[in-house]
């Protein structure tokens, strides 16, 4: 089950590599500051944003409720159009599905656009292992794939990447001189994708919706790749997790209102495809047969959980990763995972396993902009604490934790105590600040928050004895 | 495990939710009040303001006069320095006789009942109607049949679009009213500017892999 988990990952030296990179945290503040400042501008276009917020999560939250009704409905209509299919549990069912829907169809060439479901189950280094001749078509992901590097942002893949690393990585793949302008780089990429675009036979894309009333996919995308994926291969295969329907076209232009405002800060994207099924009778171009590959991984565990049902809500548009002043400062590689941030924070747990993911749920300050920044309204900060809540009770050597709270607790209700510990520790402190009125180095557990910045020396007397001592004078 | 998952997972979905049986209802969906997510509201003037929101979505927009598009189609053909040129074999391009108007002026025009799709990749500029056009965010909509298909709006590196002002409608809710009446079920693609990208250093470049210029004509 889940996601695929980075080997020996640890998030805080990872937390700590990406927060010492300047370069790196430059260029994802930079980024993800201009997103939020389109964004904002994008949403005071709506006559009511703050309702319109309300109805896009009212509506995913009505198919999420209604989901066997809508998934019944959707197949049903993707089988009238003529397309076939598929439920996939798992990455491995899926992976085995995909694998033989290209063997049956005799497939040699397979163009790829961008997808986190495709990302989710590795899709892209499977079929290489497996020695098919596949390429990633979105700029982005081109560049992640000649790079052996991962994604970094949902949206915008490469935001860890500076000109300079991928002019020399082209440099090499392409065998041309070095040539960091990014016009270059684009027109570079383009002229060896097209090649493959013409001879491609198969096609894959992910889905952004799927409308159960009409049994199609939605893609939106700047490029134009996921276009010729639709356009020129003979066999189209979408692979969509199970939480991405909305039951009618109405709805769909509700959510596209929405989706790029949210993500991009566009009002729309270049290119928003609606399809599914194969090509009409007399027409020249777009897909002889349509496989749509409906992708479990864990989702169904999330819907049978009242509690953490929203989340499946996310349509994926990034808004809480550009707001987040821990994803800026520590950048998207930190999480571990092909979700980061703070939806990251919630998905790769409740996907990947807790105890996988652990650290992500306390790589948050609770500072509420994802919240704020959030299209369909997911709670996430009211989630994260949850998910710390679900650590704390299912950990093994909490014990000591656990007695430490309770002790905290015990201090915190008897105005002895608190005063007396209180006036322990402000003598302890201001003995170890030397005179200086800084403490520079802090014993035992304490010593995580001195290493990097100093504590300011307690004052002589406690805010209940001043506040005393005016009230007798 | 391939087999049994096949078998029965919207069960599965379904006991996820807590329920035994499938809905005895068709579900209700919200009710989707207009006034919250409308941006245009009356039907007067779309041609007007389709031109500004598509000139903002940086497609290079006019408006000609059927008499005189034959002219401007091949001055801007020739200033680009575009030769080989398909077009759709649609009622208006048809009708205006465009491709033979081009083939006397010396262009290598091929209607798309004459092409192969191979041949697309080697032409200089496609010509095209639209299905439907939106006011509200200067989109083209255009819809796949055996006059017009996919890649003519999407292979050549510039594509002249043709807007009749009685295919634009007001607002998106408009269009997707009129794609889930009219053939459900059929591909539709929405183009709102032309292909780019900002995946390097967010420096945007336009022409990545559909056209990098799109000439939109409104026929007045």
């Amino acid at each position: 089950m889940g996601l695929i988990h980075l080997p020996q990952f640890d998030f805080e030296q990872a937390a700590a590599k990406g927060a010492a990179d300047k370069r790196l945290r430059a260029a994802v503040t930079n980024n993800t500051f201009r997103k939020q400042q389109g964004r904002e501008i994008r949403w005071r276009e709506m006559p009511d944003i703050q309702a319109a917020r309300r109805l896009a999560s009212e509506i995913k939250q009505h198919t999420l409720e209604h989901l066997d009704y809508y998934l019944d409905q959707l197949k049903a209509a993707v089988e009238r159009n003529g397309g076939k299919v598929y439920f996939a549990s798992d990455g491995e069912e899926a992976r085995k599905i995909i694998f033989d829907i290209i063997a049956k169809t005799n497939s040699k060439r397979i163009i790829k656009s961008k997808s986190m479901a495709s990302e989710e189950i590795e899709l892209t280094a499977h079929l290489e292992k497996a020695g098919l001749d596949v390429v990633e078509t979105d700029l982005g992901e081109f560049i992640v794939q000649v790079s052996h590097d991962r994604p970094s942002h949902l949206v915008a893949p490469i935001i860890h990447k500076d000109r300079g690393s991928i002019a020399t990585v082209f440099s090499q793949y392409f065998g041309t001189p070095y040539n960091d302008d990014p016009p270059t780089l684009t027109r570079q990429a383009r002229a060896f994708l097209r090649d493959r675009f013409r001879r491609a036979d198969l096609g894959m894309t992910g889905g952004n919706f799927l409308i159960a009333e009409t049994g199609q996919v939605c893609v939106v995308e700047n490029e134009g790749n996921a276009r010729q994926s639709l356009t020129t291969p003979r066999v189209l295969v979408s692979l969509v997790g199970i939480e991405k329907l909305v039951p009618r076209m109405a709805d769909l232009a509700v959510m596209i209102k929405m989706l790029a405002r949210s993500s991009t800060g566009q009002s729309m994207t270049v290119y928003t495809s609606i399809f599914g099924g194969p090509r009409k009778a007399g027409e020249k171009d777009g897909p002889e047969e349509f496989h749509l590959v409906l992708l479990d991984n864990g989702r169904t565990e999330i819907l049978a959980d009242p509690e953490y049902r929203e989340i499946l809500r996310c349509i994926r548009c990034g808004a809480c990763l550009n707001v987040c002043p821990i994803f800026r400062n520590i950048g998207g590689h930190a999480y571990g995972s092909v979700y980061p941030g703070p939806i990251g924070a919630l998905l790769s747990p409740l996907l990947g396993g807790l105890e996988n993911y652990s650290d992500l749920p306390q790589a948050s300050t609770l500072c509420g902009a994802c919240y704020h920044a959030c299209p369909v309204k997911i709670d996430i900060p009211r989630h994260l604490v949850s998910l710390r809540r679900d650590i704390i009770q299912g950990r093994l050597d909490g014990r000591w934790e656990r007695m430490f709270y309770r002790l905290w607790a015990r201090g915190m209700k008897s105005p002895f105590l608190y005063r007396t510990i209180g006036a322990i520790q402000r003598w302890d402190l201001r003995r170890r600040a030397e005179g200086k009125g800084w403490i520079s180095r802090l014993p035992g557990f304490a010593a995580g928050w001195t290493r990097i910045r100093d504590l300011p020396a307690p004052a002589s007397r406690s805010f209940h004895q001043i506040w005393k001592e005016r009230k007798t004078k | 495990m391939s087999g049994s998952s096949q078998h029965d997972w919207i069960g599965n979905v379904r006991r996820a939710l807590g329920r035994t049986g499938p809905l005895a209802v068709a579900p209700a969906p919200p009710e989707i009040d207009e006034p919250i997510v409308r941006l245009v509201h009356s039907d007067i003037r779309l041609a007007e303001l389709f031109l500004q929101t598509a000139k903002k979505a940086n497609f290079v927009t006019d408006s000609v006069s059927p008499e005189e598009l034959a002219q401007r189609l091949i001055d801007f053909l020739k200033s680009q320095n575009c030769r080989r040129v398909g077009l759709a074999n649609s009622e208006i391009i048809e009708s205006l006789n465009l491709p033979a108007k081009l083939r006397e002026s010396g262009f290598d025009a091929i209607s798309w009942n004459d092409l192969t799709l191979d041949e697309t990749y080697d032409l200089d500029c496609g010509v095209t109607d639209v299905w439907a056009a939106v006011a509200e965010t200067g989109s083209l909509a255009i819809r796949p049949e055996p006059g017009n298909g996919r890649a003519l709006s999407l292979i050549p590196p510039i594509h002249v679009a043709i807007v009749e002002p009685k295919k634009i409608v007001a607002d998106l809710l408009d269009l997707f009213e009129k794609m889930a009446s009219d053939e459900p079920g059929a591909a539709v693609s929405l183009i709102t500017g032309p292909s780019q990208t900002a995946d390097i250093e967010a420096v945007m470049v336009t022409g990545v892999h559909g056209p990098g210029l799109v000439r939109v004509l409104v026929v007045i």
